[in-house]
């Protein structure tokens, strides 16, 4: 009781729960989906036998762990999912900058806008990752032709929606500036483009889905190396624990960068609240 | 059309010139639709250190004449001239508060400094100064979505007034906020401009608010924009509340509402 009177009184004072209350939320919150996982993997584990699908069709969890953590395999695991994590993380770079800096000139430059806008939504409507086997064709079978897919692929996202953030600027905002005889790049810089910031995330967040997306498929048209090509090989020998097990750590990767993206855009877009 | 700046005193006869002098003021849209008239031959002085009020309905041109002054549009004819001894000459205040919501309360106040040149210590001090005369001594490092409408828009009325201009124009400033924080909004303006003694522009469609605040009241009609009258408002330069229930006050805001009546039988 003591307690409880404690908290009431710090949030009298805070006007908000205090940090022990919002983890104890969080909890509560994360509980359904938590259960759901439990009886999934349960599920994973014990739904095989009992409907005798065989192991080449839905290897037990077990089986799947065991493949995951085995000492011969898990090195080579790592050092290839490093490799498509280096196509991915290159081709985003490239993509992504040159998607921000193209954007804002066509944002800015009419004529650019007026010439490619329409070109630019009608690439967005082609699936372009059929065009990663041209591209190993054109840049072989090394890493080259994964960056080139992940740049074609991250590229479009960041582009349209940067342009749409630097076109949805608010007009009131712009007139401020005006009457305080603001310069067009004082503009551009301290209002156009932190203005922009939320779009730019929010295309930095798909075209993180797609640099894993491209290299993948890019590894599956023609490579060496990268989990692509383990999975490839796995499918030839019909090691489908050993699939499961690399799509766990594909996921594990997809998902870490998808946080961190979040997380980066909490830091920076700050004054934006997060759904 | 003109917009010059002549500087004070250069002449013999600034002295006694009106800080805003517009004369035969004309303003034409193009739109799809044809042309609109939306100022036809605005003739207005205003004096130093004077607060006057335009009300009008909406389309009367009221707004436009305002951005012509703050050099957001230019007239299709006429001339306005503003005596300024500087280069700051008006400092801005818009229906919403238009802060950027990354920048802290005290970085969107010297937001028109750093425009012009990197704030100095001093210019931090002003900033600050401007914060507590509206009581937001408190929230100067506070981010705007911290703060209530009313606290946003005072915010806003110190951005415009950081750079110290001549002329303060306001263009419906507190049309967004409830009754209670416009009554105490309309109280710290003017009290704002007894201390400062900054020439005030108001443009409102809420005729007790410009009979409240200003010393004239312009009276504008719609197709085309242009002055109807010019009301002069006989209460001294300090406004308390009291005033709004004064007899003296409802006959000043029963003789504006009258041609606005007129407009509407018109316009039936």
């Amino acid at each position: 009781m003591p307690d409880t009177v404690k908290r009431l009184h710090t949030q009298a004072v805070t006007g908000q729960p205090d940090s022990r209350e919002r983890a104890r939320r969080r909890i509560r919150g994360l509980s359904l989906p938590l259960g759901f996982l439990v009886v999934l993997l349960l599920a994973w584990q014990f739904a095989p036998s009992l409907l005798s699908v065989p192991s080449y069709i839905l290897p037990e969890l077990s089986a799947v762990l065991t493949a995951l953590t085995d000492p011969d395999a898990l090195p080579r695991y790592l050092y290839n999912a490093g490799y498509t994590l280096f196509e991915a993380g290159v081709g985003l770079a490239i993509g992504a900058s040159a998607g921000v800096v193209i954007g804002i000139l066509l944002a800015e430059i009419k004529v650019l806008y007026n010439t490619f806008y329409p070109y630019i939504v009608a690439i967005q409507s082609i699936p372009k990752v059929a065009l990663a086997p041209l591209f190993v064709i054109w840049f072989g079978f090394g890493i080259e032709s994964k960056v080139v897919v992940v740049v074609l692929l991250t590229f479009f996202p960041v582009l349209v929606n940067t342009i749409n953030g630097m076109r949805s600027v608010d007009p009131e905002q712009i007139d401020l500036f005006r009457v305080n005889g603001a310069t067009v790049w004082q503009t551009r810089r301290k209002l156009m483009l932190p203005a922009s910031l939320p779009y730019i995330f929010t295309g930095l967040e798909i075209a993180v889905v797609m640099a894993m997306l491209g290299a993948i498929v890019a590894e599956f048209v023609g490579a060496q190396n990268g989990l692509g090509v383990l999975i490839l090989q796995a499918q030839f020998q019909m090691q489908t624990a050993a699939v499961f097990a690399l799509l766990i750590i594909l996921s594990t990767i997809g998902i870490s960068l998808n946080l961190l993206v979040r997380l980066v855009r909490r830091k920076v877009v700050f004054w934006m609240p997060t759904k | 059309m003109t917009r010059e700046t002549m500087p004070a005193g250069s002449s013999a006869q600034a002295a006694s010139a009106p800080r805003i002098d517009i004369r035969g003021l004309d303003k034409t849209f193009d739109t799809k639709s044809g042309q609109v008239h939306a100022l036809s031959d605005v003739n207005l002085s205003i004096e130093d250190g004077e607060f006057v009020a335009i009300v009008g309905p909406s389309g009367c041109g009221k707004t436009t004449l305002l951005r012509i002054l703050a050099g957001l549009e230019t007239a299709t004819d006429g001339q306005i001239v503003l005596s300024s001894s500087r280069e700051a000459q008006v400092g801005m205040v818009f229906q919403r508060s238009v802060l950027l919501p990354w920048r802290t309360v005290l970085d969107n106040v010297l937001l028109p400094i750093e425009l012009s040149h990197k704030p100095s210590a001093a210019d931090r001090q002003s900033a600050v100064e401007l914060l507590a005369l509206v009581g937001l001594q408190d929230f100067v490092k506070k981010y705007p979505n911290e703060l209530s409408g009313g606290m946003q828009q005072r915010v806003a009325i110190c951005r415009a007034l950081i750079h110290d201009p001549e002329v303060l124009l306001m263009d419906e400033p507190f049309g967004a906020l409830d009754a209670m924080s416009r009554d105490a909004l309309n109280l710290e303006t003017n009290r704002i401009w007894r201390e400062t003694g900054k020439t005030a522009l108001l443009i409102t469609h809420s005729i007790p608010e410009a009979v409240f605040l200003s010393q004239r009241v312009i009276v504008m009609g719609p197709r085309p924009g242009r002055v109807l009258d010019i009301i002069e408002i006989p209460f001294g330069t300090d406004r308390r509340l009291e005033l709004l229930s004064t007899p003296e006050f409802a006959q000043l805001t029963g003789r504006i509402r009258k041609y606005f009546e007129k407009e509407e039988q018109a316009d039936a």
